[in-house]
């Protein structure tokens, strides 16, 4: 569904020039769950956000399903990112001044969901999350594991072709650390298509296959064993 | 999508209740500023909008060169025109309001505006007529033609056609009921057609400027043809015949008595740009509507700064919901929707705030214009809705476009409170902000001196407990063959029983009105010099009773006989003019008579304190009767004790003894006169109630901008807090910037201050000179002020926890 060939970014400052990629491929086919893994400053964020198209590549060649994204203008980028592409962050970003059934509505919003399909739509997402209790709850009134599902069920409302997890459990415990990574276990199960980036290798081994980046280059990658039996739970 | 963000707005408007409120209130006094300039622009801008014939009627004025042109000219044209192909129609009347009594049924009634034409009037102005018909309806001498009000005040609800009423020994029919459209620059309670008899008396007079004059063009394109034929009627038939008689050569004549420029002005400018003293109605002032828009302008301006300024402190808070709406969909487009939606709620609850402080403060603004203006006109509809898109334009378009050209990387990324983009723009503004408020600081400030000025100043003769009473007289005696004569004797009959009153110290009179004016002038010449001076007609004891000095020679003494034949004095301005240095005992020739100087008055104000002191004459009434016929007051000098009961006695006297129809009106010298500048006293006014709004708006937006960014250097403080600052650096470095940017905005406005005040002070004679202490004043207000706001927020900021900073991001 996603390749990648030769991706490069340089950031570019006055007097200084640095290369964030050089040269990345990758290939993502749907039912992927990967993972991201290197230390500070290695690009993995970078690349995240390449494929989000939130920031836009140097040189090379990016494909969403056999379209070409390099050179494709903001607009351009809006829109399909609104289609396609469902995003989770390690802080969150839910809109403070929205509550949580607001908050997951958003995208909808944006894609012209007629308002009643949009309330049948939010409901069932909040079931299969279990956060249906909490639709009228604002943000700060909710722990940090329910805040996340919150962004969970705002990045999959829209049926998006790929999720986009950047640090997803940086800022949790342990606890529900391991809650939102069963949870996008669960869905990977479903056949959602997952791209996580990660410090953690407890997290990463949620994954099918880890990506191992360094200084701007993949540096190795390799099959995760650990298959968790979700239906246990 | 509205549904979204209408939550997100209310859930702002509530966090920031104080601001938000604030800003609504900025906002609409702003707007409400404009709206009273927009109606009082409205008000001014109707007269005789309404009027079909206002490019075709021309009123002729004539010029003298005395920079405002004189709306009263001979009536002796006529037959010289007879055959004009361009004129349509021409129109002679009296161009002033009468007030005479009129009696119906037992009813006195006082018609305030009784305006005298002939019968074509209703060509000129077409009222639109209730009742009669306005080609008719002035055929005859005895008719009359009232207004709807008037007619109502006489017969209520009965039939007004028909219908008779009394004046002094005649009886008018009342031929018509009209309304007038709309605000007009004639706009009389009851129109008659009686100028017969003043037209016969000037008929042949080219000297006489008595009567208004107004013409309908067939092509107005060719108005200034008859205005060239105008003045060479008029050269022909007085200045060459009357050079002849002199021996003189034409240029010679002129040069001693003047040149007379003919001008004719269209209906559609006699409100506003008038050459001449303004119609009936009174004119327009049109530096003070260009003031009052131009600073309702600055003060909208003002508010339009706050709310963009404020716009784009804040959205540095909303950075982080702009940037998730783009990550889950929202287009730039969608960005700038919305927060043009939250700028058109705004502006729309602004718009009807204002609104309401308009209906609130109308009275008060009516009373201060002297109008009776009302906010419901359809064209006001269509200016509000101008208002409005103007205000969501330029306060709404520019932050919306700002916040949408956030970058959504950097904003969740965290670290986007540091950004700087924009702040330029801001700190522009607040400069800007700045110069607006120094330049009204500055500007009340010269106008406050100004007027002090005006009402400090001497005036040359006091008014103090002198009376006036207003002395009708019939037209019957104004009429009669002897009218002088018998006003005269009338008038010193009267004198002589009010001073009997008790508690009248002194009893007298002059031809002309303290802070009013004077309607005879005549030129004459002295030294080859040409003086235009007033005619000021005195019976003795006048000067004397209102202390007014002199600077040689003596008073009218009635006991010296000469002084009633050939004696008159002139005052300092005349002495000027005529370039005499011993005048005393000299012989002037006036008016086809020769007088001597007996004394030179002290210049003394009598029209106004902010006028030059015309050059003026004075003689005794018995030596120029003609100007006897000016008599429209009587002046006393009564006891401070007992005013009331003195009064009293004097209205009972005269009830009994001099006038019972037409009622009793008096009023007090001075009091009378502090209303000449009483414009001015209200501008000063004005000026201050802008000022405190101004201040207010731009301390307000500098109180919140100063928050903001404060609020974004917390963290830079916290870190200066831990590696040891102390408060008062702090300070320092917080308020630097303010300071700057105080100084910039002063120096901005010092020079537009200086122009347009100077500019302003121009209308006065009597001025202050602009000195340095207005702009010291306002330098010092202004950074007083910004530094107590600066330094309060910064003090705040000092003061916080440093942990609370360093521990976030």
């Amino acid at each position: 569904m996603i390749t990648i060939q030769n991706l490069t970014k340089i950031f570019r400052t006055e007097e200084l020039e640095t290369s964030a990629l050089s040269g990345i491929n990758l290939q993502i086919n749907e039912g992927d769950f990967l993972s991201i893994m290197g230390p500070s400053g290695c690009g993995k964020s970078t690349l995240l956000n390449i494929i989000g198209l939130l920031d836009s590549a140097s040189d090379g060649s990016y494909t969403l399903s056999n379209q070409e994204m390099i050179g494709l203008k903001e607009k351009g980028r809006s829109s399909v990112r609104k289609e396609n592409i469902g995003f989770i962050f390690q802080n969150f970003n839910l809109i403070d001044e929205l509550s949580v059934y607001d908050n997951i509505e958003l995208p909808l919003i944006y894609n012209n969901v007629k308002a009643s399909e949009r309330k049948l739509k939010v409901e069932a997402i909040a079931e299969k999350l279990n956060i249906t209790h909490r639709l009228k709850h604002y943000p700060q009134q909710l722990s940090g594991g329910q805040q996340q599902r919150v962004a969970v069920a705002r990045a999959l409302i829209n049926d998006p072709k790929i999720i986009l997890a950047d640090e997803p459990t940086g800022n949790l415990d342990s606890k529900n650390g391991n809650e939102v990574m069963e949870l996008l276990t669960d869905l990977h199960a479903k056949g959602a298509t997952i791209l996580m980036v990660t410090h953690s290798d407890y997290d990463a081994s949620f994954s099918q296959r880890t990506i191992l980046m360094k200084d701007g280059v993949v540096f190795s990658e390799k099959m995760n064993q650990r298959n968790v039996d979700v239906f246990k739970i | 999508m509205l549904h979204n963000w209408i939550k997100i707005f209310i859930y702002h408007l509530k966090q920031n209740k104080l601001f938000s409120f604030l800003n609504v209130l900025g906002l609409s006094i702003g707007i409400a500023g404009l709206i009273f300039a927009l109606l009082y622009w409205n008000d001014e801008h109707s007269y005789d909008a309404w009027n079909p014939e206002k490019e075709n009627v021309y009123q002729v004025l004539v010029d003298m060169g005395e920079g405002q042109a004189w709306p009263y000219v001979p009536v002796t044209f006529d037959p010289f025109l007879k055959d004009d192909s361009n004129i349509e129609m021409m129109m002679h009347c009296l161009n002033w309001y009468e007030s005479p009594l009129f009696k119906y049924n037992g009813k006195k009634i006082i018609i305030e505006k009784l305006f005298n034409t002939q019968n074509n009037f209703f060509e000129f102005f077409p009222f639109e007529f209730l009742q009669g018909n306005p080609k008719t309806a002035l055929q005859n001498e005895n008719s009359i033609v009232l207004n709807q009000k008037t007619a109502i005040q006489f017969f209520g609800k009965a039939n007004p056609v028909g219908k008779q009423i009394q004046f002094e020994d005649k009886f008018l029919k009342v031929t018509g009921v009209y309304k007038i459209p709309g605000n007009s620059t004639i706009a009389p309670d009851a129109v008659v057609n009686n100028m017969k008899i003043r037209m016969n008396v000037d008929k042949d007079n080219w000297g006489s400027f008595n009567n208004g004059w107004f013409i309908k063009l067939k092509d107005p394109s060719k108005r200034d043809e008859l205005s060239k034929k105008l003045n060479s009627i008029y050269f022909q038939n007085k200045i060459v015949k009357e050079a002849k008689e002199e021996e003189i050569s034409t240029t010679e004549y002129e040069l001693r008595y003047g040149h007379f420029n003919f001008i004719l002005e269209p209906l559609s400018v006699s409100r506003l740009h008038t050459k001449g003293q303004g119609s009936p109605e009174g004119k327009g002032n049109y530096q003070f509507l260009l003031i009052m828009s131009g600073l309702s302008l600055l003060i909208l301006i003002l508010s339009i700064f706050n709310y963009v300024n404020l716009a784009t402190a804040n959205a540095i808070r909303r950075a982080k919901e702009v940037g998730v709406r783009k990550i889950v969909g929202a287009s730039k487009l969608d960005i700038i929707k919305q927060f043009l939606f939250e700028t058109i709620i705004i502006a729309n609850i602004s718009i009807l705030l204002a609104l309401a402080i308009v209906e609130f403060a109308l009275p008060y603004y009516n009373d201060f214009l002297d109008k009776a203006l009302v906010i419901y006109e359809s064209q006001f509809y269509l200016q509000i809705l101008f208002i409005f898109i103007i205000t969501v334009t330029f306060a709404g378009v520019f932050p919306a476009i700002y916040v949408s050209n956030f970058e959504t990387l950097k904003v969740l990324k965290g670290n986007f409170g540091r950004n700087k983009s924009g702040v330029w723009l801001r700190n522009g503004m607040l400069i800007l902000q700045f110069a607006i408020a120094s330049f009204f600081i500055i500007g009340s400030y010269i106008v406050f001196e100004q007027v002090r000025y005006l009402s400090n100043k001497n005036l040359g003769f006091s008014g103090d407990q002198v009376l006036e009473i207003f002395y009708y007289k019939s037209e019957a005696i104004r009429n009669s063959q002897n009218a002088e004569q018998i006003i005269f004797n009338n008038y010193i009959l009267v004198k002589n029983e009010i001073s009997k009153i008790k508690g009248v110290k002194q009893a007298t009179t002059g031809a002309f009105k303290f802070g009013g004016g004077n309607d005879a002038s005549s030129g004459f010449s002295y030294n080859g010099n040409n003086i235009q001076a007033q005619n000021l007609a005195i019976d003795f004891g006048f000067l004397e009773m209102m202390e007014i000095k002199m600077k040689e020679g003596r008073y009218f003494n009635p006991e010296i006989a000469s002084d009633t034949i050939d004696a008159m004095m002139i005052n300092e301005s005349t002495l000027k003019l005529m370039n005499e240095k011993n005048s005393i005992g000299k012989t002037v020739d006036w008016n086809g008579n020769k007088f001597k100087i007996i004394g030179v008055v002290k210049n003394f104000s009598a029209y106004s304190p902010q006028g030059k002191v015309p050059p003026m004459v004075f003689f005794h009434f018995k030596t120029v009767p003609w100007l006897i016929g000016n008599i429209q007051h009587l002046y006393m000098k009564i006891d401070a004790e007992n005013t009331a009961q003195t009064l009293a006695d004097i209205e009972s006297f005269w009830i009994k003894n001099v006038d019972s129809d037409y009622p009793f009106q008096y009023d007090f010298v001075d009091k009378n006169y502090l209303r000449t500048y009483k414009t001015y006293v209200k501008q000063k006014n004005l000026f201050a109630l802008l000022n405190v709004i101004v201040i207010l708006i731009a301390l307000f937006g500098l109180f919140a901008l100063a928050s903001y960014s404060i609020e974004r250097r917390m963290k830079e403080i916290a870190i200066r807090k831990t590696l040891g600052a102390e408060t008062n650096v702090l300070l320092t470095a917080l308020s630097k910037q303010y300071i700057v940017f105080c100084i910039i905005g002063f120096l901005i406005a010092v020079f537009p201050a200086y122009y347009s005040l100077n500019k302003w002070l121009e209308n006065f004679a009597y001025r202050i000179d602009i000195s340095i202490y207005p702009f010291i004043i306002g330098f010092v207000a202004l950074l007083f002020l910004t530094l107590s706001v600066v330094l309060s927020r910064a003090y705040f900021a000092t003061k916080v926890d440093v942990l609370k900073y360093l521990k976030y991001e």
